[in-house]
């Protein structure tokens, strides 16, 4: 993370969206939004003072999903890059009530701006890598046999990290969200979501027999005289070393039950999980004190939006869609526009660095040329023939055709006129032929296929 | 323009032959109008595959050229490379699928090899009407734009930077890292995350 802010040659613009994207390969211009973040980065040192002092104090932290508490104003974690603080806007009493004001008044450089507003970022780009990621499926919405979210001491797998890690909210002890008591039995239920053609995604999430088995080598390391259940369907380990690593976790006495769980129910201050032992064809029943969710991965936030913006396609489940499955696994059918990591589809960590570095080859092989050569293939008008109606215009999925006007010599007892006809971008138009059939007057033809060419083609076959 | 198509049947080792009887194919050919030579091959798209359509073009002084093959998707620019290469436009060429759209969709032998005659008319046909294109160029603005922060966008965006090239890295949230950041250890080396 460090060293990406440190480069040279990488501006890094965070709390920031991307708003507008327009032009080809090569030749994008792409609008960025940076959000206001009420703090002037230039000037703060990142001392943390105001953090400190913020009297708003009993935030939930998003990052810790809500186990733990942040300030107003914080960063978004105590290593986070660049090392500065932002205000919640939302959250901030001088920003909601114009009362308090005390990062304002302890900050020693004056770095605090409360009139601090959105900015708009013009830049010039010649490739673009989507690297937007994945969120995890909301399960509280969809697995009411496992509680609707009801039972605290039911979590995700993210929630497990945060409870595990030396930065969370427990400082890396494992406790239960409900009373803070160290779990002694821990279950993990894999595929929540995924392999679930009823309630989820039909597809696998990949990550998920590692991690959890990750998860239950670390209750069964970090928690004395600890269980550890995992209910499974498949145990899928296909990675180097992967395998090696499962046998790991079982070698350290995790119960792996093949089986899928059918109801989580409190009891005490335990949870009962429901479920079969499917390989011994018996039902079963387990107390625990905290279940973790191996919840599938799904498209992150907005990436529908994005993809959207700059006009290329999405799978049916909303991964954004490669080229080819095997042969052009990073490019999209968006010249220019090149694919890394979890956005198009999910994918653990040596994949997604593997993937990130395909697309950062296929930027720089692109930038070793200073010039690059378009496909003929594309649209063009007869404007003698165009009557200006339009209605290819909005077809076009590459935002490549617009109206221009002409000068007309006139004739016939009417003198010089202008008109409108449609005008093709030849480096925007992928020549995929949609204008085509909503040209009412055949104004339109596509280079390589024009009507004559499919007509004799139709006509070899048919006469 | 003259007329003078030469069409190389593609036996693709079995994926095709087993199927289209790719001889009775090119002989077929042979007999459409503007067809001048027609032949097969194991391996069209291998390198002596491409060396017989580049001989073939100058031996026979050929202006349009049909490979009857696999899907354009596969080997469009191969062959057109290889039309290139033997002197003509590489937009006097067309490609015909007789491999997924015929031989691997169907078993009766007959009939398939029929339907790869019908592909081949058409395209024989259509590149007749094949009109030389040429491409034009642009230029390239050298700057990168990586949308998100995560481990992907930092190790594309690191990559880039690295060969030189100038990098615009954008992350919605107010620090880089991703998810990646939320984790503890990770498999299988359980080397620390952040």
């Amino acid at each position: 993370m460090v060293a990406v802010a440190q480069h040279p040659n990488i501006e890094l613009v965070t709390y920031a969206e991307v708003s507008k994207i327009s032009g080809y390969i090569g030749n994008f211009q792409v609008q960025i939004k940076k959000k206001a973040k009420y703090v002037d980065w230039d000037a703060c040192t990142g001392c943390g003072l105001c953090t400190e002092k913020c009297p708003t104090k009993k935030l939930k932290d998003e990052f810790d999903l809500g186990m733990g508490l942040r300030p107003a104003i914080h960063k978004l974690f105590p290593q986070a890059v660049p090392g500065k603080p932002y205000i919640d806007a939302g959250n901030c009493r001088k920003l909601t009530e114009d009362k308090c004001g005390v990062c304002e008044k302890i900050c020693p450089v004056g770095a605090i701006r409360f009139d601090d507003q959105d900015q708009y970022l013009d830049y010039e780009i010649g490739a673009i890598v989507m690297a937007t990621g994945y969120d995890l499926f909301g399960w509280e919405e969809a697995y009411g046999e496992y509680g609707y979210g009801k039972y605290p001491d039911v979590i995700s797998g993210l929630h497990f990290e945060r409870l595990v890690s030396a930065g969370g909210p427990t400082q890396g002890h494992i406790r239960r969200p409900s009373d803070g008591k160290e779990p002694k039995q821990v279950a993990f239920i894999k595929c929540v979501g995924s392999r679930d053609d009823t309630k989820g995604k039909s597809y696998c999430s990949r990550a998920c027999c590692m991690y959890t088995a990750k998860h239950a080598y670390q209750v069964k390391t970090k928690i004395e005289d600890s269980e550890a259940y995992v209910f499974y369907m498949d145990v899928r380990t296909a990675g180097k070393n992967y395998e090696e690593f499962y046998q790991r976790a079982l070698n350290e006495g995790a119960t792996f039950i093949r089986g899928r769980v059918s109801k989580i129910y409190p009891k005490g201050d335990k949870l009962v999980l429901k479920s079969e032992d499917t390989l011994i064809g018996r039902p079963i029943e387990v107390e625990v004190d905290m279940v973790v969710l191996a919840t599938a991965m799904v498209p992150s936030q907005g990436s529908l939006e994005l993809a959207k913006t700059i006009g290329f396609s999405t799978d049916k489940d909303g991964w954004y869609q490669e080229a080819h499955p095997k042969l052009q696994p990073v490019e999209t059918f968006s010249a220019g526009v090149y694919l890394a990591g979890a956005c198009q589809g999910p994918k653990d960590i040596p994949d997604s660095v593997a993937q990130a570095s395909a697309a950062a080859v296929k930027v720089c092989g692109l930038f070793s040329k200073s010039e690059l050569a378009t496909e003929p293939m594309v649209s063009e008008v007869d404007m003698g023939k165009c009557s200006g109606c339009a209605l290819c215009v909005p077809i076009c999925p590459y935002n490549a055709i617009s109206l221009k006007e002409i000068q007309e010599r006139g004739g016939h007892g009417h003198g010089p006129f202008t008109r409108m006809v449609a005008e093709v971008n030849s480096s925007l138009c992928q020549g995929c032929g949609a204008c085509i059939p909503a040209c009412r007057t055949a104004a339109l033809n596509l280079k390589g296929y024009t009507d004559e060419q499919l007509v004799s083609e139709v006509d070899a076959l048919c006469l | 323009m003259k007329k003078r198509v030469g069409v190389f049947v593609c036996q693709c080792g079995t994926n095709i032959e087993a199927t289209i009887d790719t001889e009775k194919v090119a002989e077929y050919a042979r007999k459409l109008p503007g067809v001048v030579y027609a032949t097969t091959y194991k391996y069209m798209c291998s390198d002596p595959g491409q060396e017989l359509i580049r001989n073939a073009i100058s031996e026979h002084q050929l202006e349009q050229i049909v490979v009857a093959s696999c899907s354009p998707r596969m080997h469009e620019n191969t062959f057109r490379k290889a039309v290139v290469g033997g002197g003509l436009n590489g937009y006097m060429f067309e490609m015909v699928n007789i491999r997924e759209q015929d031989s691997w969709v169907h078993h009766e032998r007959v009939a398939a090899t029929k339907k790869a005659e019908d592909l081949v008319r058409m395209g024989v046909s259509k590149v007749l009407r094949n009109k030389p294109l040429q491409v034009s160029t642009i230029p390239i603005t050298k700057r990168a734009l990586v949308i998100g922060g995560g481990i992907a966008g930092m190790q594309a965006a690191l990559d880039i930077a690295e060969a030189g090239h100038q990098v615009v890295l954008v992350e919605r949230e107010a620090s880089i890292g991703g998810k990646m950041t939320q984790l503890d250890k990770t498999f299988p080396t359980m080397d620390c995350a952040a």
